[in-house]
């Protein structure tokens, strides 16, 4: 049976499969592949400007043909239906039993280039990462533009086929790390990755922790930092954004457009995000241990005008803080979920609830309200999403602490937390690195 | 995973065993602001005023109690209380006459060590029977209540010319050879709701004598303590004083200690009578303040109490068992040399002739 009806038969349930006789002068050549991932029309005429009529005579056309892509003629039959599904267009020219595979025309499956929409950009450029690999790729490519650069791509899984890039520059990177990180790749190929989780197992990193082993970025800017500080920017098709590994802890407060800006300013705008962290970290647990716990801290002014204003208040200060909080973490997780045009009623019922309403029912203090807020405001003041999710959660840690121990639970808390950032690490290389390998 | 399940015991014995059901909120507690403690024969009265947390009215609520300790009055206190007495915030303590002419070591010493009270409240003595200063604080008070902490603060309404001793300094002169303080001494005012009346010299923790103000200012000065802003007025001229610095140097001479001091005060002058020259201010501030302060230093010399510190500087000179002695045989003996420097900012608010 000829290579053609074989696929063709393969391929009997799939109506999107198809296969086209092309007259040639006097040869054929059958083209085939799925009318979703090419656009076929487009293709044929551009195989008929490839391959002139003129040209047949002087030549084989086993030679044109060759010409025409990669030949794949001593392809096992599954290597030739791979390559159907990942989009590529097969010609045959049944004569000489010849295959070739070669690229066609696409149809247009992704997005765009179009700006970031969960990291705001205003002082570098706006491009941002989408789901197609070879734009994310291409795009790496020209913000990077270093004779280094390498890239190597996978394909895992095994039924359900996805390709992972990991892209790192040869100078920069550490070569134990390198090693360690294709490795832990090649060694579990035949893994599924269609998530971020698949993909922790397939570097072999634990999963229960509380700071993030990689960080997503959508900018090129930030890849192309990690790039340049020794670090592995990794792609996987279809997630719309690149993985820094390792994550360190100056990606809490760093961001590559910084230093767009005069270097006094870089350095005053990193200071105000570290003390945004601290403060979303510290205030809730601060105001219960301060209000329930330890009020002689306070100024006799600030202790005296804190209890009037929880005068009828009827819950102790840690469930009405666990309460309000509450509220403000479904509002943050509401407001992703719903489309845009019913999002400002969300919001707007959300401000009714965590301001005055609450305070006027007697609920909650007015102070409570203030932390709130406050909280609301510097936790935004973090960079990335994974990072300020583990505030999200230590800040409960904190709370808990504070509420049960007072300032001294606070500040045991803290040395809890950053015993555990001393001791967080990804590959062997520890979490509290600087920004750079060491010897940079 | 054995390891793991430790920890996690380990994690609900630290909220378990915390014990943070006990914890008061804030609006359970009263704060007192001021305490007043007298003494009569054996059986403590004590005050607390404290300031009330109402929303629509502000005001100050006085609870008196009495009974053989004060903790004892404290607590019977608290028991017949809405909330927990809380005394963490405890700003002023103000102590009778009487209790402080008993001696207060005993009541200083349970402070410091039960520590529910901060080390840095102000003490101080009333000059009048507490329950009529109470009296007259409660129907005086306009705003929060909060006036009598406001007098001794620094940022507010203190002035140089009030003694400035917090607990601990009394705790402090009680167990130490060469240190004594002198405690404020207010009583209620006409016009306003307190009037300061001097202070009062502390020897041991007893009261065994009184300063004026004046004498108070002197004794500021002379501590180091930052008397910015003082106006002092002389045959010739008014002066404000804009800082003052002291230097000491002591020496023991067959037993007499002697201390060289030299006060460098930075004035302006604030208004003349008779175009007197700068000469003339300078003379007559330095002889104003010399002599003001030798008749200070006689009166501490006479009482035996070291409210200077001046047994601070020979104490590298003087073994342990002289340095006991200190208050006795040496303080009584000393000789102090005072120079007062001074220079006249010129360019202040007057313009002096040379």
């Amino acid at each position: 049976m000829s290579i053609a009806a074989e696929l063709q038969r393969h391929f009997v349930h799939d109506n999107d499969f198809i296969l086209r006789q092309i007259h040639l002068g006097n040869e054929v050549i059958a083209v085939m592949g799925l009318k979703t991932l090419i656009d076929f029309p487009q293709t044929i005429s551009m195989i008929r400007d490839l391959i002139q009529v003129d040209d047949l005579a002087d030549h084989d056309m086993r030679d044109v043909v060759v010409g025409l892509g990669d030949d794949c003629s001593s392809h096992v039959f599954e290597k030739l239906v791979t390559e159907i599904q990942l989009g590529m267009l097969l010609v045959v020219h049944e004569n000489s039993e010849t295959c070739v595979s070669l690229i066609p025309v696409p149809q247009t499956l992704s997005r765009s280039i179009s700006a970031p929409l969960t990291e705001n950009s205003i002082s570098g450029s706006n491009s941002a990462f989408n789901e197609s690999m070879e734009t994310n790729v291409g795009l790496l490519r020209k913000y990077t533009n270093a004779d280094d650069l390498q890239l190597k791509t996978y394909m895992f899984g095994s039924t359900v086929k996805n390709r992972v890039t990991v892209s790192y520059l040869k100078g920069a990177i550490d070569p134990a790390f390198l090693q360690t990180l294709i490795e832990a790749i090649e060694s579990r190929l035949h893994l599924e990755v269609n998530n971020l989780q698949d993909f922790t197992k397939v570097l072999g990193l634990s999963s229960f922790n509380l700071i993030t082993h990689y960080h997503t970025t959508e900018m090129p800017q930030s890849a192309m930092r990690a790039l340049r500080n020794g670090r592995a920017v990794l792609f996987i098709e279809r997630v719309p954004f690149a993985l820094v590994l390792p994550s360190l802890f100056a990606d809490l407060y760093m961001s590559e457009d910084d230093n767009n800006l005069t270097p006094i300013y870089t350095v005053l705008l990193r200071l105000l995000r570290l003390f945004g962290i601290l403060t979303t970290l510290i205030a809730p647990g601060l105001y219960v241990a301060l209000v329930s716990v330890n009020p002689d801290v306070l100024r006799f002014e600030l202790a005296h005008s804190i209890a009037k204003s929880r005068l009828d208040v009827p819950y102790p200060a840690i469930v009405e803080t666990l309460l309000l909080l509450i509220v403000l973490e479904l509002l943050m997780e509401a407001i992703i979920r719903l489309p845009s045009s019913i999002g400002p009623t969300v919001t707007m019922v959300g401000g009714i609830v965590l301001g005055q309403a609450a305070v006027s029912a007697k609920l909650v203090s007015n102070l409570l309200i203030i932390v709130l807020a406050v909280i609301t405001i510097s936790s935004a003041t973090v960079v990335g999403i994974q990072n300020s999710q583990s505030l999200r959660v230590f800040k409960y840690l904190l709370l808990f602490l504070a509420a049960a121990f007072g300032v001294l639970g606070l500040m045991s808390g803290l040395v809890v937390l950053c015993s555990y950032h001393a001791g967080f690490k990804t590959f062997n290389l520890p979490y509290l690195q600087s920004t750079k390998p060491k010897g940079d | 995973m054995k390891m793991m399940l430790m920890r996690m015991v380990a994690v609900v014995l630290l909220f378990l065993l915390s014990g943070c059901w006990d914890n008061k909120d804030i609006n359970h507690r009263s704060l007192p602001i001021a305490m007043g403690v007298s003494y009569n024969q054996g059986s403590y009265t004590i005050y607390l005023d404290i300031p009330s947390v109402t929303e629509d009215e502000e005001k100050i609520q006085i609870i008196s109690d009495h009974g053989d300790s004060i903790n004892e009055v404290i607590d019977h206190i608290s028991m017949n209380m809405e909330s927990q007495v809380d005394l963490l915030h405890l700003k002023v303590i103000l102590v009778d006459k009487a209790f402080a002419k008993h001696g207060l070591s005993e009541g200083i010493a349970s402070i410091i060590r039960s520590r529910y009270i901060a080390p840095k409240t102000m003490f101080v003595i009333c000059d009048e029977p507490l329950d009529h200063f109470f009296q007259h604080i409660d129907a005086s008070s306009t705003d929060d209540g909060t006036a009598i902490y406001d007098y001794f603060q620094k940022n507010a309404g203190w002035s140089p010319d009030i003694a400035y001793t917090p607990t601990w300094r009394i705790f402090r002169s009680i167990h130490s050879y060469t240190n004594d303080v002198v405690i404020p001494m207010i009583k209620s005012g006409d016009s306003t709701v307190i009037k300061s009346t001097g202070s009062a010299i502390m020897k041991n923790g007893k009261m065994v004598g009184k300063l004026t103000n004046e004498e108070t200012l002197l004794y500021n000065v002379f501590n180091g303590v930052n008397t910015q802003g003082k106006i002092e007025v002389m045959g010739h001229a008014t002066v404000q004083i804009v800082s003052s610095r002291i230097g000491n140097r002591s020496s023991l001479e067959q037993d007499q200690p002697r201390l060289r001091s030299t006060v460098h005060l930075k004035i302006t002058v604030m208004d003349t009578r008779g175009n007197p020259s700068m000469v003339l201010i300078k003379k007559e501030l330095q002889e104003l303040v010399t002599r003001e302060f030798m008749l200070l230093f006689q009166k501490v010399q006479k009482a035996g109490a070291d409210v200077f510190g001046l047994g601070q500087h020979f104490r590298d000179d003087l073994t342990r068992p002289q340095l006991a002695r200190w208050r006795t045989d040496y303080l009584p003996n000393m000789k102090v040399d005072l120079h007062v420097k001074t220079i006249v900012r010129n360019t202040g608010n007057l313009k002096a002739r040379k």
